[in-house]
């Protein structure tokens, strides 16, 4: 009966409580889209450096990273990336030849990583092929085709089917000179990158290093960022010489920069729970004040003031549950349809890329947070129906009658 | 008149009003505290990494930064280095001879950045005395270096060991020296940690052949609000040649991913405020619902519309600033509390911060313009709800509304 | 005398054989006058003292150095002034650069990613020493006219990198000089036709027996007030000279 009573007091002040509930629902709306945009930026700025070039795992040898000089290659690279490329969940293997050296053209040279390649086993791996603002990505006959990032197009006053030499050790510690046609420029996203990587055929390279394909990474894609761990996991048992490490792994930077985005927006939605808190409190205690006598009369008639405490504390879930029910329902729907196609922030294009997202965000929530939303609205709705029930039963039945 | 009539009107029922305050001191508390916080964050990271190497600023010889090359060295005795330190604001300067250089120990060499360092300045500015892992750190009158962790490992160098340093010196000439190894430190953030070597200035320049000159002088200052005003005022007391670099300049990827992080903060500001606009609404909503007979009344005894709506215009004014100064009153102790004790971060982005060598804390930033800007924009929301009661007066039958 | 038809059809066919063929002789003839110039100025093996002068803006500077070399692959290089850089060694095998620093007593290789770095602070880099002289083997050659330089009557010879070459330039003019095959001017130009760098050799006088150019310039023109300037004082030609010699135990015995 309380319950029911409660319910009904609420709708008898329609404007005062229906400006509740949209507050409560708005702000629970707000909360939850822009969190979903968070995370989708985070997830966005993930998937870009995945797709780039960093891929879901990659292996290498442990000595590697400390000089990527030619000798520190795989061994039995080849047929390795083979025997990955058959298990299951695993979608594309890149075997890579890379190391590192200078480019040169008539006015400059700059320091590169140097990358062989087989096109078509890379287009399974990374999204770079996307992203080629001019020429193609490797659609050419030309044997030394290359394909490189327009900021070092720029910096060595390069254009597409211009010449750039390449000055690298090789095998036996000589130093190779080789003159690439560019046939591709890439724009990633990342000046840094566009700056250091080239891209050549993997059977060129290997023609000029002496008939010997070195495979130096191998880069893994997975059909599923939820197969990522487990395939790592595998893959360290399997190879326990050899230096297996999932993206987070080899690049923490950016996990950092997206759970840290997590944990914002875990904040944040504290920061907006705390101002629907203080708006229903607001409203449960504008709502007592004004039914001073009616409230004062219920308790001059024997109603019990624990009972008068639960109606307000019911008053209060009620509004919350309804506006946080209108506002998950609201959150969910906007995320959903924005899922699908992504949401344009083209006007901030230029800082998105170069913090590593692109300019199509697309918002995603995980599952916890919509309970945990659900906990936190149940919560704050009975803090906040606490002072109204507290001041309510303070009432003196007497005074209370005969106030205005 | 009106405004006498508003400010005892408002007195009349202290409840109600307190309630309408209340909702507006909260809200400007919330919106302080949220921007607060995103502010104190985005100082905090660039704090920690001007910290590492850069400084917040540095003064150089126009045309250093781009070339990176002894001929842009400035003379140290044109820079009064006192004058300078006594910028107000300027916590610390420290000056450098910065080049890079072939290092070599038993058969293996590696390109690493040399820079000669006054110790006790540069500890002063970027601690690097408590990066010191083995062996002792330098005095002035050393003649030996101080060498990353990374690169030693790679070198197989340690404290004792002599290094060899060769490489460009200034002018054309060869720079060439044989120095022992007194200490080793640890960078957190791979790139410093694989290629720092430090010694001691005056040693620096001898094997540059530079002569008293330096590089750079980097500047610390004790808030990153202080920025602008230090920058101006140190290019004010410097000779017209050199010029005075920021972070912004030196760190554009930092500088990068905080603009637009600035961006989603204020995004997720904007949802805060729609919040807030709902409380307070909803709160002014039940003031006129309340007061629908005492107004039909007071229109019936002959009061005029206009007149009534001036009035509660006033009351409106008064309720939303006493609300807003209040609130600033109110956030100051909280803010102050949370910026001299952080907020601890935990899980994966704490770890990553850790990674890096941060303290994992959400800061807060004791901005006074936060406090102002938060507040103005509360009571300008405030202001808009007048729209409510401007509408309802409108529409408001005497008749109707005494019988309710 | 009457013409005959068929005198005619051969007359123009033997022009048009000629006419065909001669370009090739043409190039075959240009590459034959580089390679003689080439060979002019290197030997099988040579010792030379020479002094390179480097000029920036603010400062020049001049080193003074003895060199022992040993086509294509070997060379030996002593600086004997300045005062502070006397003793100093640069060794170079086959595609490997080494440096000898007397005043630390110690040896330095130069790695891979150093090698683009200027060779004692001037205008040629550790690359450019070890890069096999490729104008002959890196280029096809064409000669494109008659000039006069320095009062030289010259070819003036067109050399175009072949596809496969690792070169920078897009083609490269050059004036040699027809009597005595002295380079007297080069021309570098990037894929677009700028013209990047010039060198120019004057001063032509006898060295080791042989008529040379012994003062050159390189100027390069998107640096202005820069040039470089090696000037050779004296050359002896083949020289008895063995790859041991060209070792780094050596390079600490050398004066």
């Amino acid at each position: 009966m309380l319950v029911s009573l409660a319910w009904k007091n609420i709708w008898r002040n329609k404007s005062r409580s229906l400006v509740v509930v949209l507050a409560i629902a708005f702000g629970l709306w707000g909360g939850l889209f822009s969190d979903g945009l968070m995370i989708g930026m985070g997830e966005s700025m993930v998937n870009t450096a995945i797709d780039r070039d960093l891929a879901h795992i990659q292996i290498h040898r442990p000595d590697y990273d400390e000089t990527k000089g030619i000798h520190r290659y795989i061994p039995n690279g080849l047929s390795l990336a083979d025997s990955v490329r058959r298990m299951p969940h695993v979608i594309g293997v890149s075997a890579r030849t890379r190391f590192t050296g200078i480019a040169s053209s008539a006015t400059s040279s700059y320091p590169v990583q140097i990358t062989g390649i087989i096109p078509e086993q890379e287009k399974k791996v990374t999204r770079l092929y996307k992203r080629i603002v001019s020429g193609t990505y490797f659609a050419s006959k030309h044997k030394n085709a290359i394909v490189i990032g327009q900021k070092l197009a720029k910096r060595l006053r390069l254009r597409l089917h211009s010449k750039i030499v390449l000055g690298f050790e090789g095998a036996h510690g000589e130093l190779i000179n080789i003159a690439c046609r560019v046939i591709g420029i890439y724009h990633s996203g990342s000046s840094r990158f566009d700056e250091s990587n080239v891209f050549l055929k993997q059977n060129y390279l290997s023609g000029v290093l002496g008939g010997r394909t070195f495979i130096h990474e191998i880069a893994i894609r997975c059909q599923k960022s939820a197969f990522v761990k487990p395939i790592t996991a595998k893959l360290k048992a399997r190879y326990p010489k050899l230096l297996v490490q999932s993206w987070q792994e080899r690049d923490p930077m950016v996990a950092f920069t997206s759970s840290l985005m997590i944990e914002y927006s875990y904040f944040f939605l504290v920061f907006i729970l705390l101002a629907v808190l203080f708006g229903i409190t607001n409203t449960m205690l504008m709502s007592v004040v004004d039914r001073i006598r009616e409230l004062g009369m219920l308790m001059a008639i024997g109603m019990k003031q624990s009972r008068i405490f639960v109606m307000i504390l019911l008053e209060s879930m009620f509004l919350s549950l309804s506006g946080g029910f209108a506002g998950i329902v609201l959150g969910v729907l906007t995320i959903a349809l924005t899922k699908h196609h992504g949401i344009d922030l083209s006007v901030f294009r230029a800082s998105l890329e170069s913090f590593g997202a692109s300019a199509i965000i697309y918002p995603t929530l995980p599952l916890e947070m919509y309970i945990s939303l659900t906990v936190f609205i149940v919560l704050t709705a009975n803090i906040a129906g606490i002072l109204p029930a507290l001041k309510a039963i303070h009432l003196q039945p007497a005074e209370a009658i005969r106030s205005v | 008149m009106y405004i006498n009539l508003s400010w005892r009107n408002i007195w009349r029922n202290k409840k109600r009003t307190l309630i309408a305050v209340a909702s507006v001191f909260f809200a400007v508390i919330i919106a302080v505290s949220t921007r607060s916080m995103q502010l104190g964050s985005y100082a905090y990271m660039i704090k920690s990494t001007a910290h590492f190497y850069t400084g917040f600023l540095q003064i150089q010889q126009k045309g250093y930064w781009d070339n990176q090359s002894l001929d842009y060295t400035m003379d140290a005795d044109s820079i009064n280095y006192q004058t300078v330190a006594s910028v107000a604001h300027v916590t610390a300067v420290a000056p450098r001879l910065e080049s890079f250089a072939l290092l070599s120990y038993g058969k293996t060499t590696r390109v690493g950045q040399v820079i000669g360092i006054d110790p006790i300045k540069e500890n002063r500015a970027t601690n690097l005395k408590s990066r010191l892992v083995k062996g002792r750190y330098l005095n002035p009158e050393d003649r030996a270096v101080l060498i990353s962790q990374g690169l030693a490992k790679m070198l197989n160098i340690s404290v004792g060991d002599s290094l060899i340093l060769y490489g460009q010196a200034y002018q054309g000439q060869i720079a060439a020296g044989l120095l022992p190894v007194q200490g080793i430190v640890k960078y957190p953030v791979s790139e410093l940690n694989n290629t720092m070597v430090y010694l001691p200035l005056p040693v620096a320049q001898e094997l540059y052949l530079t002569g008293n000159r330096l590089t750079s002088l980097a500047v610390m200052i004790d808030a990153e609000r202080h920025l602008d005003f230090v920058k101006s005022h140190l290019t004010a007391v410097i000779p017209p040649h050199y010029t005075v670099l920021d972070w912004k300049a030196m760190l554009p990827d930092l500088h990068e991913s905080i603009q637009f992080d600035n961006v989603s903060g204020k995004i997720m500001l904007a949802i805060l405020y729609v919040v807030i606009a709902f409380g307070v609404f909803g709160t002014i909503i039940m003031m006129m619902n309340e007061r629908k007979r005492e107004f039909g009344i007071l229109i019936s005894i002959g009061m005029k519309k206009i007149r009534l709506i001036f009035v509660t215009f006033y009351e409106i004014l008064f309720i939303s600033f006493i609300g807003a100064l209040s609130g600033i009153l109110g956030a100051i102790p909280i803010v102050w509390y949370f910026s001299l004790h952080p907020i601890h971060m935990s899980g994966p982005a704490a770890q990553v911060y850790d990674m890096l060598g941060i303290e994992p804390i959400f800061c807060f930033s004791t901005n006074p313009y936060i406090f102002l800007n938060q507040a103005l924009v509360v009571f300008i929301i405030a202001l808009v709800t007048f729209a409510y009661p401007l509408f309802f007066l409108r529409r408001l039958q005497p008749s109707t509304a005494i019988r309710s | 005398m009457k013409i005959q038809i068929k005198q005619i059809r051969f007359f123009f066919l033997l022009i048009f054989i000629l006419l065909t063929v001669a370009p090739s002789f043409a190039d075959q003839k240009a590459t034959d006058i580089v390679r003689a110039s080439e060979n002019k100025m290197r030997g099988k093996s040579s010792v030379s003292v020479a002094t390179l002068q480097v000029v920036r803006p603010k400062w020049s500077r001049s080193i003074t150095m003895k060199i022992w070399a040993l086509e294509p692959d070997y060379a030996l290089i002593l600086i004997t002034k300045p005062a502070r850089d006397k003793g100093t060694v640069t060794l170079k095998r086959k595609r490997e650069v080494w440096n000898w620093i007397p005043s630390i007593r110690r040896m330095i290789k130069i790695p891979p990613s150093m090698m683009l770095q200027p060779w004692m602070g001037s205008d040629f880099t550790n690359d450019d020493l070890v890069r096999e002289s490729s104008v002959v083997s890196d280029y096809t050659h064409t000669i494109i006219g008659r000039d006069t330089i320095q009062g030289y009557t010259c070819y003036k010879i067109r050399f175009d990198p072949k596809p496969e070459a690792g070169v920078v330039w897009g083609k490269i003019i050059a004036w040699i000089s027809v009597k005595d095959l002295l380079q007297l001017k080069a021309d570098y130009f990037d894929e677009d036709g700028r013209l990047i760098k010039t060198m120019t050799g004057s001063k032509i006088k006898k060295l080791g027996g042989r008529l040379l150019p012994s003062r050159w310039v390189i100027l390069p023109h998107n640096k202005p007030g820069h040039k470089t300037i090696f000037e050779y004082h004296s050359i002896r030609f083949n020289v008895k000279l063995k790859p041991s010699f060209f070792s780094q135990q050596n390079m600490k015995r050398l004066h």
